[in-house]
């Protein structure tokens, strides 16, 4: 079956499945499947910022001001949030558009995916104001091997799903005595659109240990220097953009438990049983990349209020609220969170970026003289 | 007569006007929250008796029997248990 950018299939579309049904041809959205989408597409609209809103003039000094491993652990940091939102900017587009049957659903991708390429454009803004080139950060990321290691995982089932499905709309899967499907491994494997769904299946399990673990362990870091009244320009943005995930991790939850509750297209369900193994190992395998990394942001030294084993068990904790979510078992015995903190920096309607409001502590501070002299009371008289 | 929420076995009084996290919060109960809008989920708990109104639409994914604290009052006696 070849893509068609309007099916002249006169469907309805309150019948289809989420995905492999008839393509999406009126965008229509006075009736849904799935309310739920067109509720997330209304909310990310009315989140919608820009970067430049943001001031981040004063990071530069606070920046220029940490200690080495500091500056280490502050900029891996934002290389690796660079890297995850480079993927999610694109990814969801083209991995999931061509395959979408729902028109509340395809829009919501689109939504959720442009909603990335914002977050991107930040990352260029928070580093353009913290070096004159920031060329150097930027490249390194393609060359780093510690970010390396997870990006070839996170985009490895995306690859594999546009893959087969690129196979699957250009020669159909029925001539495959004629024509192999040679894999990105270079192995030949045999299509059926039941082994593509299983791909789709990891591929939404792999993007929601994305936007539910991985990036929130990153938004921890972030946070974790405003704690301190530094590079708060930075954090202000990652809160925008932590409002922005919560959406994103939400969508991708409802996918998965819409398959496995049977609300959706009942091969999926099948193939939620079949694969819950499969799926719960790219969770505890996120979790495990998500530890190396914290060993390596914390390799030269940990920082106030942030080290290794706090990390680590932030991780742990994520990982259990966020497989629980989705009718995993919590596979690690941490029960409570232990940074407490990061929840008022996720709070989603408390979201403050005036300059004027933001630099108040640091102004009310400055006008306290808490140096008090005797002779300064030398003309008090009793 | 004054209306009880009972959390994980512990009855405490229920303030019918507030939310059920902000319930929880005025009992000194450490509970799991992020958005505070009904949109990420982390204050998922499950319902073992009585009903919630959601104040505003509950936008993640809720089981049944399971309810998000951070948008829902109830106005009567309830019992629930965090996970």
């Amino acid at each position: 079956m070849a893509y068609t950018t309007f099916s002249k299939i006169a469907n309805d579309a309150m019948k289809e499945p989420m995905f492999f049904g008839n393509p999406v041809n009126v965008a229509r959205y006075d009736q849904q499947k799935f309310e739920v989408f067109e509720k997330l597409i209304e909310k990310q609209l009315s989140f919608f910022w820009r970067p430049e809103e943001i001031d981040v003039s004063r990071d530069r000094i606070d920046f220029m001001n940490l200690p080495d491993h500091e500056q280490h652990i502050f900029i891996s940091n934002l290389k690796y949030q660079t890297l995850l939102d480079s993927i999610q900017g694109r990814s969801p587009n083209i991995a999931l558009l061509p395959i979408v049957s729902l028109p509340e659903l395809e829009t919501w991708i689109e939504t959720w995916s442009f909603s990335e390429t914002i977050h991107s454009r930040s990352y260029t803004h928070i580093l353009r104001n913290l070096f004159t080139d920031p060329s150097e950060v930027f490249e390194d990321i393609v060359t780093n091997e510690e970010i390396q290691k997870r990006a070839s995982d996170i985009a490895g089932y995306y690859d594999a799903l546009i893959h087969a499905v690129q196979f699957m709309q250009l020669h159909g899967l029925a001539k495959q005595e004629s024509i192999d499907y040679i894999n990105l491994d270079g192995l030949k494997e045999k299509l059926s659109l039941r082994s593509i769904k299983k791909k789709l299946y990891l591929c939404i399990c792999s993007i929601n240990a994305l936007e539910a673990i991985r990036f929130y362990v990153s938004f921890a870091c972030s946070f974790a220097f405003a704690e301190r009244d530094l590079l708060e320009g930075n954090a202000k943005i990652i809160k925008l953009i932590a409002r922005d995930e919560a959406l994103h991790l939400n969508s991708t939850q409802q996918i998965l438990n819409l398959w496995a509750d049977g609300k959706d297209d009942p091969e999926m369900a099948e193939i939620a049983l079949e694969c819950f193994a499969e799926g719960r190992e790219i969770f505890l395998q996120a979790a495990e990349q998500e530890k190396e990394w914290a060993e390596y942001l914390f390799k030269d030294g940990s920082m106030i209020g942030l080290n290794k084993e706090i990390l680590c068990q932030y991780v742990e904790y994520i990982a259990n609220q966020r497989m629980q979510a989705i009718g995993y078992e919590a596979p690690f015995e941490v029960k409570t969170n232990p940074i407490p903190w990061i929840n008022h920096w996720l709070v989603s309607d408390n979201v403050q970026v005036a300059p004027q409001e933001a630099e108040i502590s640091s102004y009310l501070v400055g006008q306290i003289n808490s140096k008090v002299d005797s002779d300064d009371l030398s003309s008090f008289e009793l | 007569m004054s209306k009880t929420l009972t959390v994980d076995g512990i009855e405490y009084p229920l303030d019918t006007q507030k939310t059920l996290l902000e319930n929880l919060e005025s009992q000194a109960i450490k509970v799991e929250f992020h958005c505070r809008d009904g949109h990420c989920g982390a204050c998922r708990c499950a319902l073992l008796s009585g009903k919630v109104n959601y104040i505003s639409y509950p936008m993640a994914y809720v089981r049944e029997k399971d309810i998000l604290t951070c948008c829902s009052q109830s106005d009567n006696d309830i019992k629930i248990s965090t996970y």
